[in-house]
């Protein structure tokens, strides 16, 4: 359904990605794993052009952009095709939970008011904020936050939902809160690419398991084969590193 | 030393009818300035190749010039280019007829837009680039991005700012008696020159001013808090 073809990207002389290809289908939850300035977020914000890719294809259903070629009107049919939660939430501040989440309803897709705002309490009803319709960002706690950035996602129906780091920003105890939100919208088949550095969700939840480093994926698989039978020395190494801090979590 | 209080009393009533003339002034520089600086602010920043420049000179010389020295410029030299122009194209048109208080819009107007061109480079900003790729990954376009998003936060940042430039502006239009408008200053400066009663006169317009100024810094705390609701603490449920 997803579709990245040969991504190269540089910053100046930097290149950090190097040709990625990389395939999502339907209901699958892609986790992107690897060590800090692989490319991980560069990859991500490449999907939806947020940073414009130097070469390669993105394919997303019937879309089929060359990204040398896209126009400004193809980015925006791609971009309501997915969304997006960053890291640092990323919400508007001039507006309350709810207006953040009708936000790309009303405006971007011109969603009738009413409807707009019976999805929107819908999705915020679902990160478990009914309560919080009319707090501005300000007045909200960082998980709360990242729930309202969540439900702005899933409120609009996309295709995808691209994940950087969602609760790296969190403090620890508010992480768990975030990571059942995202469990629960997999089992409901949500399509989803999550950078994450929480190997224990990475293994409990994805269905497909993405390492990159050096702006190349050095080894992708199922979750299972990936985590039980590392291939590559390098996949073997970084996972040394985590294996066992995080058996103290299991 | 006496003070000559009913003498004070008169001009002081005297001197209030400028103040329709200082808040006209006051209003149309500052509502043209608003608009021509938000503009001249964008330009600026989206580096248009031959426009940011001359924006970025034209910020630079007005702030780095005293505002006596604007209106003396412009006032006399607008005139004497504007009738030459007149005479050359042979328009019949009394240049001389033009009333003062147009070169104070003029002179307000570019001095105010060159202030508040600055103040909105420097709101926009400061107005995190996380905003605008929030906005353009919801699906909105990059105009609708501003328009709902940007444009509103760096407003709301620039308040204050526009408040300061606002009282500056008033206080300034007090240099318009150079241009023979007939606003506060002047009023009571021709009243002080009969009798020769400056200090009573000075301490009219200097209460009038006052209250002007707090005035404008009321009505703008006003739309401060107005504009920054989503500061405010709600009571947590
Ligand atoms: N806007 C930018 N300008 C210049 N260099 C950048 C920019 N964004 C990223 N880079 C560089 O690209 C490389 C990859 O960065 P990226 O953020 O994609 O890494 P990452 O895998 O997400 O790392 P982390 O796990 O720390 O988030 C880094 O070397 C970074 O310095
Ligand atoms: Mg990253």
């Amino acid at each position: 359904m997803l579709e990245l073809k040969n991504i190269h990207k540089a910053f100046g002389k930097n290149e950090v990605l190097k040709g990625v290809d990389l395939k999502v289908n339907k209901g699958d939850v892609v986790a992107i794993l690897g060590p800090s300035g692989s490319g991980k977020t560069t990859l991500l914000r490449t999907i939806t052009f947020l940073e414009k890719a130097d070469q390669g294809e993105i394919v997303l259903k019937d879309l089929n952009l060359d990204v040398q070629k896209a126009t400004k009107k193809d980015i925006t049919k791609l971009r309501k095709k997915t969304a997006f939660v960053f890291q640092n939430y990323g919400l508007f501040l001039n507006k309350t939970a709810l207006q953040n989440v009708m936000e790309g309803l009303t405006i971007a897709r011109k969603v009738p008011r009413a409807e707009a705002e019976k999805r929107a309490k819908e999705a915020l009803d679902k990160v478990g904020l009914s309560d919080r319709y009319d707090y501005y960002p300000s007045q909200l706690s960082g998980g709360q936050q990242q729930r309202v950035g969540i439900a702005r996602a899933i409120a609009v129906n996309p295709d995808v939902i691209l994940f950087d780091e969602p609760t790296s920003a969190l403090d620890p105890e508010l992480v768990s809160g975030i990571l059942d939100i995202i469990r629960s919208l997999a089992k409901e088949g949500s399509t989803m690419v999550v950078v994450t550095h929480e190997m224990a969700f990475a293994q409990d939840v994805a269905t497909h398991v993405v390492f990159m480093d050096g702006g190349v994926i050095v080894e992708e698989g199922s979750s299972h084969e990936f985590f039980s039978h590392p291939k590559e020395e390098r996949t073997k190494q970084f996972f040394s590193r985590f294996i066992s801090t995080d058996n103290y979590i299991i | 030393m006496r003070l000559n209080t009913e003498f004070m009393k008169e001009t002081f009533w005297l001197a209030l009818e400028g103040v329709p003339i200082t808040l006209k002034i006051t209003i149309i520089a500052l509502f043209i300035s608003i608009i021509l600086g938000f503009i001249l602010a964008l330009v600026e920043i989206h580096r248009v190749r031959v426009a940011t420049p001359i924006i970025t000179a034209y910020v630079s010389l007005i702030r780095g010039t005293p505002q006596v020295l604007q209106i003396l410029i412009v006032y006399s030299l607008i005139p004497s280019l504007l009738n030459a122009i007149v005479q050359k194209m042979e328009i019949n048109f009394s240049v001389w007829d033009i009333e003062p208080i147009v070169y104070a819009y003029i002179v307000f107007t570019i001095n105010t837009t060159a202030l508040l061109t600055e103040t909105f480079r420097s709101a926009l900003l400061s107005i995190d680039k996380l905003q605008m790729e929030a906005a353009l990954s919801v699906g909105l376009t990059p105009f609708w991005a501003n328009v709902r998003i940007i444009f509103p936060q760096a407003f709301e940042a620039a308040l204050p700012n526009i408040c300061t430039t606002t009282v500056n502006l008033i206080k300034g239009t007090s240099l318009a008696f150079m241009m023979s408008v007939k606003e506060v200053t002047a009023i009571a400066k021709t009243q002080a020159s009969y009798g020769y009663n400056f200090i009573e006169s000075y301490l009219d317009i200097f209460v009038i001013y006052l209250i002007l100024c707090l005035l404008v810094q009321g009505i703008f705390a006003i739309i401060e808090k107005q504009a920054q609701a989503h500061r405010k603490i709600v009571r947590s449920v």
